[in-house]
């Protein structure tokens, strides 16, 4: 079974008597392991999608299957659960809380899941070293330049070894050489097995993936693999 | 996970230095005049009713009433006010009760070349223990005072002390003598056949007694506007024949056995007066454990309007506590969805704004609980210095007071933080992570 399966996804968003349709009877699945570039212009529907794949929303109709849970049909309150410990989020502005270091930041989503303070203490430390920050950890955002930053996110969103990493144009706010740092780092979390989903508009990232799919007005245009040659390059 | 949440609370607390001050003030002030209040008006309380109870308890006081202009028609002529001749037929009528009949004339009492001018007191031997107040060296008052019309005089310790120096006063010769109407007063001695007896060749000036020390009073200090180290007694009797002239006397203290009692002995004490002074209602009855009752319940007064202001004080500090949380949350708006997104649940949020709110009241409860002490203090520092008299009106700082304060200024922060904290944990967390 595949890891993620949406069957007749349609979201709508109501503010006052206007009704617009974000989604329209979008159908998906992707499976384990795949590494996945969502492109679309802008109101193309991409964050919506997003936040459904995230459990962040619920569609207004259509199902939705996550590593086998039935999740169009669960409550809120388990849907943070399964934030918690199936899906780890990387945002264009890095979401770091202030007054916090590196290794705080990354300790907050164990702290959410009740783990020691030990655990949590040594798997932030070791996330951080695997994205290059091991002298970094009781640094303040401040101290920390874009790059660094989105590397400690990436920590974060790996600290409960989720099962999606689901990144929503992680590369926005940075220069072209920090972007390519993150997505080195993207390439290296595929090869371990681990599933991506990034979000973006910029077609050149979207050419690292394995997959890509392109949105238009809330429908999928396209959904193709990559060239092998891309894939393998670099 | 509390002490993860706590410890973000403190941080974020610190990293508004500012604010969460200004936040605080709302409560250190609210709880600071709760205590404040508490310990003022128990002091005023503890001080007020020591003073009238040192001044002895259970006691009548009978006076002459200031009549109306109607009462003085009515009467015509007929009243005649408080007389000595009264504490008599009371004493014969209710045995059961101890009266002194107590006046007072302005003078001046002689040793040697020293001279003290003050208030001479006239009363009998029930005096001393009705009014709590005892000899340290010699004795009161006696009957055979009463009695022979002894020219007897009994010190305050600070009169002794002026007079005397510290040599015993006991046995001593003092010589005392009317300010003002010495005159008239000596003209109405002069009718009675006593004073022409032994009187006249003694007296270097008109209207000037030899009196002999018979005792020295204990130090009792001041209190209802008067120093009772500073007070001269002599037998009431000696005191109406040779300076007042006339057995008119001031007031009646009577002293009623058993509390509960009191108000029946004061409509029979009317009563009585009424008839014996020919149906002239021309005497008041001033009730000791009435007065007390009246003192008590001004205090009430003062504990309601001063707790209702010292209340109001800190519900004010707990709107700013809200206005300053509902701020927080706003600002929070993106840091509330990212804790949602990678996992907080509500209860976990709701937590979080409750726990900086508590601690905001709680910090504050207790800088306002050493500021109310402080302030308590100082207070009752400045009384004492104010009022002569009021130096015992020091404030009573009683725990349970600190723990209502405190407690309730926790209850202010949890009950005005519980509204943001909600709002917070309601927070759409797709919505709160793009809030610009
Ligand atoms: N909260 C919302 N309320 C109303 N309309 C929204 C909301 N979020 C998105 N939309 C609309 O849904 C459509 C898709 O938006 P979005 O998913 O943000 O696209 P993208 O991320 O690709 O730019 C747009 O037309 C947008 O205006
Ligand atoms: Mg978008």
């Amino acid at each position: 079974m595949a890891l993620i399966i949406l069957r007749n996804i349609r979201k709508v968003y109501k503010t006052g008597n206007l009704e617009v349709a974000a989604l329209i009877n979008l159908t998906l699945n992707i499976e384990q392991g795949e590494f996945v570039a969502i492109i679309g212009q802008s109101g193309s529907g991409k964050t919506t999608l997003l936040d459904i794949l995230g459990c962040l929303s619920h569609p207004t109709s259509g199902e939705y299957w996550l590593d086998g849970d039935n999740v169009h049909l669960l409550p809120d309150s388990q849907l943070t659960t399964i934030r918690n410990k199936k899906i780890g989020f990387i945002f264009q502005t890095f979401h770091l809380l202030p007054r916090k270091t590196a290794l705080e930041n990354v300790q907050l989503p164990m702290m959410y899941a009740r783990a020691s303070r030990a655990i949590q203490h040594d798997r932030a430390s070791e996330l951080l070293t695997m994205v290059g920050l091991k002298d970094r950890l009781y640094h303040y955002n401040n101290q920390l330049s874009g790059g660094q930053q989105q590397r400690v996110a990436i920590a974060r969103a790996l600290a409960n070894r989720p099962a999606l990493l689901l990144a929503d144009e992680p590369t926005g706010n940075l220069d072209s050489q920090s972007g390519n740092d993150i997505l080195t780092v993207f390439e290296q979390l595929h090869q371990q097995g681990q599933t991506i989903i990034i979000i973006t508009h910029d077609p050149l990232i979207a050419q690292r993936a394995e997959r890509c799919i392109t949105l238009l007005d809330g429908k999928i245009m396209s959904d193709e693999m990559a060239h092998p040659s891309s894939a393998t390059k670099g | 996970m509390l002490l993860a949440i706590i410890h973000d609370a403190f941080k974020n607390l610190s990293g508004n230095l500012l604010r969460s001050g200004l936040t605080m003030l709302g409560v250190i002030i609210g709880v600071a005049s709760v205590i404040a209040m508490i310990a003022i008006v128990e002091g005023g309380q503890v001080s007020l009713v020591n003073s009238i109870e040192r001044l002895g308890t259970n006691l009548l006081f009978v006076w002459k009433k200031r009549l109306t202009v109607e009462e003085r028609r009515l009467y015509a002529g007929r009243w005649t006010k408080l007389k000595y001749a009264d504490a008599l037929a009371i004493r014969q009528k209710f045995p059961e009760l101890t009266v002194a009949p107590v006046d007072y004339f302005d003078g001046q009492i002689k040793a040697g070349k020293r001279d003290f001018s003050g208030r001479i007191y006239g009363t009998s031997p029930e005096y001393s223990e009705m009014r709590n107040f005892f000899p340290a060296k010699g004795r009161f008052i006696t009957t055979v005072d009463i009695q022979e019309w002894q020219r007897s005089v009994v010190l305050g310790s600070t009169i002794a002390e002026v007079l005397f120096g510290i040599e015993s006063p006991i046995g001593k010769e003092v010589k005392i003598f009317l300010h003002g109407r010495n005159k008239k007063r000596d003209n109405s001695t002069k009718k009675n056949g006593n004073s022409t007896k032994e009187g006249k060749k003694e007296q270097p000036r008109v209207g000037e007694y030899r009196f002999v020390v018979v005792g020295v009073m204990e130090t009792k200090g001041e209190s209802q506007g008067k120093d009772w180290d500073e007070m001269i007694f002599i037998p009431s009797t000696t005191m109406i024949r040779y300076f007042l002239g006339t057995d008119r006397i001031g007031n009646l203290v009577i002293h009623v056995p058993d509390r509960n009692r009191m108000d029946e002995f004061s409509k029979k004490l009317n009563q009585f007066l009424v008839q014996r002074h020919d149906g002239v209602d021309d005497l008041r009855i001033h009730n000791q454990g009435e007065f007390l009752k009246t003192v008590e319940q001004t205090l009430w007064t003062f504990r309601i309007v001063l707790g209702g202001i010292a209340f109001v004080a800190l519900l004010v500090g707990g709107v700013g506590i809200m206005n300053i949380m509902l701020v927080t949350v706003t600002e929070r708006t993106r840091e509330i969805g990212l804790r949602m997104a990678i996992g907080a649940r509500r209860q976990d949020i709701l937590l979080q704004f409750l726990i900086e709110s508590t601690t905001i009241s709680i910090i504050g409860g207790g800088l306002g609980i050493i500021l109310g002490i402080v302030s308590a203090y100082g207070f009752g520092n400045l009384v004492a210095q104010a009022l002569p008299g009021g130096g015992d009106w020091g404030a009573v700082i009683e725990p349970p007071a600190i723990l209502i304060a405190f407690t309730f200024a926790v209850g202010v922060g949890i009950l005005f933080g519980l509204f943001p904290a909600i709002k917070a944990s309601k927070l759409d967390p797709a919505e709160a992570l793009r809030y610009q």
